[in-house]
């Protein structure tokens, strides 16, 4: 019985290495292509076959490290995670040459965040054990930003900690601490969540006003006003806030919490319309940006040329003009995908977020009797999805844009490493899923 | 002229492997939850239910209540039964349904006035299977299983 379940087993190990090899494969077929287009348009720089090197590095190691430690993980994070990088080293040495040893070294410093966290089964010990820690930990990472906050061009918001020369956003640090924090928080009173709708009808009504429930919400929301109202960052307190009513909602499986949260978002959005010149601005030039298409719309009306421009196929790499678009690489990669892939891009890059977001979800659905690894999957699965969509939608102008990063794919070296350490998490949860 | 032609390549190329990569993404993802389903299906729960009948001139007929089948059922006068019959000739723990090695045994439990199968008293437990009635007093059910 057992013998025949371990051969099983290693079959199935032996095929999701097989899937993952291959994909990798392609992936290294297509940015190799891609790197030779770049390298004939441009000045023959050895610089850009230097962090194709690093990154085909960075992929084959990551993989035979997984294969040794972690075979039984779920064979498409490692590949999609590593396209999404890889066409993002292509991005930045195209548009901004002069970040792209910075996110080089970067991706390397973020793949052994990756093999740790994947590797060490403890990592998923210590998040649960000591939440508290993270919790303060977090919030001190918060105050000192607010306090000691520069932004790394001199001017705009400042969301950046800096030591030297190497700076570094807490707020993506603190994105993933939160995340575990409330899946600790969430799987402790997971029991009392959900049997309160076995109460007496009466309480079973109320059982929202419980402070169990009512008590972080509106902790969680006075965080995410303080980071709207002292950092004027309004992707990352939206971010914050739909994560934490998701995790909520899977958490007690109550409708009405979804709708307060609505509720509470559209009133927030009204305040911070009158208030907050910021917002307004966000709001108006997503309304109608034509009206000051050379003003501060700008940026917006140019992304949206980007992707007209692009078409189906794109102009090919190199070959577009997406540097019209104000800082590009950063917020505004997707244009530059579009512009220079065209549609078969875009649809590649949403087929890979979507991807993680569903198997994130699957890990979920898969620990439903180990509460904190399944909040934990849902929460960070989530997170990738929600910021995604907000960004992608915000350079289509499908909703307000808001300055975040498209993970992966956007320069940024915080925002790397901490899509990396989650990617790694994600990894880890897939593995300690038990075979039926 | 000709770096037109190299770089025009490179697009083709480009395309065709996002295309590929697109391809074998959903080719895994089909595969997968195939695999799945399958799992699913096998996994499924042998499921039975005894349908309740009711005699009406040596005609039965369905009287619309259903009682799905635990591992194991039992049958009786008594509340504490899982179903429970409201029958002079039954006695208060008559008899039990239970379910061993994927298949249904039907067990009289020491009744006054036994339990049929088919019209025939039972001694043994014995193994019923779909359509089969079984008939406590004046109470009958048949077994349904899907």
């Amino acid at each position: 019985m057992t013998s025949s379940l371990t051969i099983i087993e290693q079959q199935t190990a032996i095929n999701h290495n097989r899937i993952e090899r291959g994909l990798l494969l392609l992936a290294g077929f297509f940015l190799s292509v891609n790197f030779l287009g770049l390298a004939l348009l441009q000045d023959t720089n050895i610089g850009h076959w230097l962090h194709f090197v690093t990154w085909l590095g960075c992929a084959v190691s990551g993989h035979l490290i997984l294969n040794r430690y972690l075979p039984r993980r779920d064979p498409l994070l490692f590949p999609v995670v590593m396209l999404l990088s890889g066409w993002g080293l292509i991005l930045i040495d195209r548009l901004a040459p002069i970040f792209a040893d910075r996110q080089t070294v970067w991706l390397i410093i973020s793949l052994v965040a990756l093999l740790i966290t994947a590797i060490f089964p403890q990592v998923l010990r210590w998040l649960r054990i000591y939440r508290y820690i993270l919790l303060i930990s977090g919030l001190i990472l918060l105050i000192s930003t607010i306090l000691l906050g520069r932004n790394p061009s001199g001017f705009g918001p400042e969301l950046w900690l800096g030591i030297g020369n190497i700076f570094f956003q807490p707020s993506e640090a603190l994105k993933i601490m939160l995340v575990a924090f409330l899946a600790s928080y969430l799987s402790e009173q997971y029991l009392s969540l959900r049997a309160d709708n076995k109460m007496s009808r009466f309480a079973g009504r109320f059982a929202w006003l419980s402070p169990r429930i009512v008590g972080p919400i509106v902790l969680m929301w006075s965080l995410c006003v303080v980071i709207l109202l002292w950092q004027q960052d309004l992707g990352t307190a939206l971010i914050f806030f739909a994560v934490f009513l998701i995790l909520l909602y899977v958490a007690t499986g109550k409708t009405f919490i979804i709708l307060s949260g609505i509720g509470l978002t559209i009133m927030a959005a009204f305040v911070a319309y009158q208030r907050f010149s910021v917002v307004r601005l966000r709001i108006d030039i997503w309304l109608n940006p034509w009206l000051e298409a050379d003003g501060r719309a700008y940026q917006i009306v140019q992304s949206l040329m980007a992707f007209g421009a692009g078409g189906i196929f794109g102009q090919g790499v190199g070959q577009g003009s997406p540097d019209y678009i104000p800082v590009v690489h950063s917020d505004f990669a997707l244009s530059a995908v579009a512009e220079e892939w065209g549609l078969l891009g875009v649809i590649t890059v949403i087929v890979c977020i979507a991807l993680l977001v569903t198997r994130g979800l699957r890990i979920a659905a898969a620990h439903q009797e180990r509460p904190f690894y399944g909040l934990l999957a849902a929460g960070l699965s989530s997170l990738i999805g929600i910021q995604s969509l907000l960004i992608m939608g915000g350079v289509l102008k499908l909703v307000p844009l808001t300055g975040v990063t498209l993970p992966y794919l956007s320069y940024g070296g915080s925002s790397l490493l901490m899509s990396f350490v989650l990617a790694g998490l994600l990894l880890r949860l897939s593995a300690e899923v038990r075979s039926t | 002229m000709t770096i037109d032609i190299v770089l025009f390549g490179l697009r083709v190329i480009s395309g065709l492997l996002l295309t590929g990569f697109l391809t074998a993404i959903l080719v895994i993802l089909w595969r997968d939850y195939r695999n799945a389903a399958v799992a699913v299906h096998v996994n499924r729960r042998i499921y039975g239910q005894l349908v309740a009948l009711t005699q009406i001139e040596n005609i039965y007929a369905e009287t619309g209540a259903r009682h799905p089948l635990l591992p194991i059922t039992t049958i009786g006068r008594a509340p504490t039964n899982d179903i429970v019959i409201q029958d002079t000739f039954a006695s208060s723990e008559h008899a039990q349904i239970i379910l061993r090695n994927g298949q249904w045994w039907l067990e009289d439990k020491g009744s006054r006035n036994g339990t049929l199968l088919n019209g025939d008293p039972i001694t043994t437990p014995i193994i019923i299977t779909d359509g089969d009635m079984i008939s406590i007093g004046s109470t009958s059910f048949r077994l349904a299983l899907s």
